[in-house]
């Protein structure tokens, strides 16, 4: 794989097309530029090896994820947030065929010349429009046909068109106030909408549930939405007051993603594979790609450990020293101390930065998805630190080689 | 004109602290936006700064689109209005929290204004707010919450200011809201001093309190 620089005299208007026909709204974060300059290049062997280990990783998931909601008892050591927990039950009623399962998995490259998995947004992954229009802007400054992309805006539609009836009314919930939620959440609905599909902008409070059904109190917008696409995390959702939320649990309106996904989205999952593999489950693919997970109060005097928050998003208060800034390190820590089974430790691999023709260095993650179990593209961010948080760029994915070559 | 042309105006490449203009009400800007051409959208008087100083950045926490008159005054005198405004639209026939609508016709009548003035590409900053952006009423659960804060990822660094030669940022509003609150509090504690002005009188020095977190809040903020 490879760092290729967008000619300097395009990069300019580049970014004011990703901002105006792109969706990236936020392509400033304090005085970090989010949109790289450069676009990462990845070979067919390793798009073909990629693709292949996140539909394992998917696979391995899912499995887990199904047999934990028939046997609640298993998930015990992901202590999950009290809230949570008083609803799983609820879930029993869950049946895959009738919702749509998304899922990211993040890679990055080690100095062993091997992939680091670092977590799986199994919740509320975002990046829909990074991994879908910002490739073709890319491939049109490049101007480079030798090289092709997945288009994962494509892929996710097909697969909610397949399950929700046509015409139908999808609400994107969604946190109303942040406007970096609303232009994933814009992309998506400008895209079903061009399917025909009748799309409510909402948020969590905008649902309420009867006989297990789905319907909007939205001023203006009230009635039976025949779909859900929440892009509210599970663990904002139930903070909601007064509370109306439970019905999320055991909907049958195709939802994506269900809350079942609140599984594999705590990075305490590992803690149950023991038990899961009792049960026939494999975790052989996640095996191999996560670094050694184990509980905080285990570390002691072991070295080369990291902290992760069990319920962590977009990289933050992760314990990588060289990363923090100013005292976040010994906050973290604090935190660590205080609250640890809200966290994990994990050993940290390597990242193996990559070099740019200028001599530049980054840090690399690569996030993939996947969707109905099959794969469905790339969202990537790199970053001059070894952690991949919300001071890093955004870059398209681009893969080499003929598009029918794959 | 397009959205992107208007923001291009406002942010024109090359000029300092452009980077930080959001994009967010641009976007909306589309040819289904009506433009009231009664709407009063005179340039007002400043009063209370006589020309830029390079130390100096100012924040104008203003009504909907009053803070864009009133960056076009400080435009005058030579500063580089900085639209920082984060609103979305709400859905479709929803009643909503907050109007973002009169923003976006401001920044149309704006841009055609910031057209015909020569703004230094080094001006120092006057970054303009909504100051209505936190009215999170809800009548009821039905109303569209389009409230936004302002965070301190959408502003430069205390660090980025003083390496830019600014050590103090005056507040133009009725007062430093909470959201700004903790921003400010965190450059007060860094070397920036703050000032508030209401427009009319001259600027105070104030010395922010630390804001009140809750545990959350605090554990969220690491």
């Amino acid at each position: 794989m490879k760092l290729v620089s967008i000619p300097k005299d395009k990069y300019e208007e580049y970014r004011l097309n990703l901002m105006f026909n792109a969706y990236k709204w936020d392509p400033q974060f304090f005085d970090n530029n989010t949109i790289a300059k450069h676009v990462l290049v990845i070979t067919n062997k390793e798009h073909k090896e990629l693709e292949k280990l996140t539909e394992q990783l998917d696979r391995e998931t899912r499995q887990a994820e199904e047999m934990l909601n028939k046997n609640l008892k298993l998930a015990k050591p992901l202590a999950l947030p009290h809230k949570i927990n008083k609803e799983l039950a609820k879930m029993k009623n869950y049946q895959p065929e009738k919702h749509i399962r998304l899922m990211r998995y993040d890679f990055h490259p080690t100095i062993e010349n091997k992939w680091a998995l670092s977590e799986v947004n199994s919740d509320v992954p975002g990046g829909f429009a990074e991994a879908s229009i910002m490739p073709q802007f890319a491939i049109n400054v490049l101007k480079s046909p030798q090289y092709w992309y997945k288009n994962f805006g494509d892929i996710l539609v097909q697969a909610i068109a397949k399950k929700v009836k046509p015409k139908g009314t999808i609400m994107l919930v969604h946190c109303t106030s942040f406007s970096d939620d609303r232009q994933v959440m814009q992309f998506l609905g400008d895209k079903l909408k061009s399917l025909g599909f009748n799309i409510i902008y909402g948020a969590g409070d905008h649902l309420r549930f009867k006989n297990n059904k789905a319907i909007s109190i939205l001023d203006g917008n009230e009635g039976e939405v025949d779909a859900i696409f929440r892009f509210t995390p599970l663990e904002w959702l139930i903070e909601i007051k007064p509370k109306h939320w439970q019905g999320y649990f055991d909907t049958i309106t195709p939802s994506c993603n269900h809350p079942i996904a609140i599984f594999a989205q705590t990075k305490r999952f590992p803690f149950v594979w023991n038990r899961l593999e009792k049960q026939g489950i494999t975790f052989s693919t996640w095996k191999k790609l996560l670094p050694e997970t184990i509980e905080v109060n285990e570390v002691k005097n072991k070295e080369g450990y990291i902290f992760k928050p069990a319920c962590g998003r977009v990289g933050e208060k992760i314990s990588i020293k060289e990363a923090c800034k100013d005292d976040e390190y010994e906050k973290i820590l604090a935190d660590v101390k205080k609250h640890p089974k809200q966290y994990i430790a994990q050993k940290k691999f390597n990242s193996k930065p990559l070099i740019t023709d200028e001599g530049q260095s980054f840090h690399l993650c690569l996030g993939s998805y996947s969707v109905e179990g099959k794969h469905a593209g790339y969202y990537a961010r790199i970053s001059k630190l070894p952690r991949i948080d919300s001071f890093s760029a955004d870059i398209p994915v681009l893969i080499e080689g003929e598009e029918n070559d794959r | 004109m397009t959205g992107k042309d208007f923001y291009k105006i406002w942010a024109p490449i090359g000029a300092k602290w452009v980077d930080w203009v959001r994009p967010v009400p641009f976007v909306g800007i589309n040819e289904n936006l009506k433009i009231y051409e009664v709407e009063n959208f005179t340039i007002p008087q400043i009063n209370y700064i006589q020309k830029p100083t390079t130390e100096t950045a100012i924040i104008i926490d203003l009504p909907e689109n009053n803070s864009i008159k009133e960056g076009l005054g400080l435009a005058k005198l030579g500063f580089r209005p900085i639209p920082i405004y984060n609103g979305t639209d709400q859905q479709d026939g929803a009643m909503a929290t907050v109007d973002n609508k009169s923003i976006k016709i401001g920044l149309i009548k704006g841009a055609l204004e910031v057209q015909k003035m020569q703004i230094d590409k080094n001006a120092p900053p006057a970054f303009l707010l909504d100051s209505n952006r936190m009215n999170r009423y809800k009548m009821n659960q039905s109303v569209f919450d389009n409230s936004w804060d302002i965070y301190a990822q959408d502003l430069p660094s205390a660090e980025y200011f003083l390496k830019n030669g600014i050590n103090k940022i005056i507040i133009r509003g009725e007062s430093i809201q909470t959201d700004l609150q903790k921003i400010l509090y965190s450059f007060q504690q860094k070397g920036i001093s703050i000032y508030l002005t209401n427009g009319y009188e001259n600027t105070q020095k104030v010395i922010l309190k630390k804001p009140h977190y809750t545990a959350k809040e605090e554990r969220d903020d690491i």
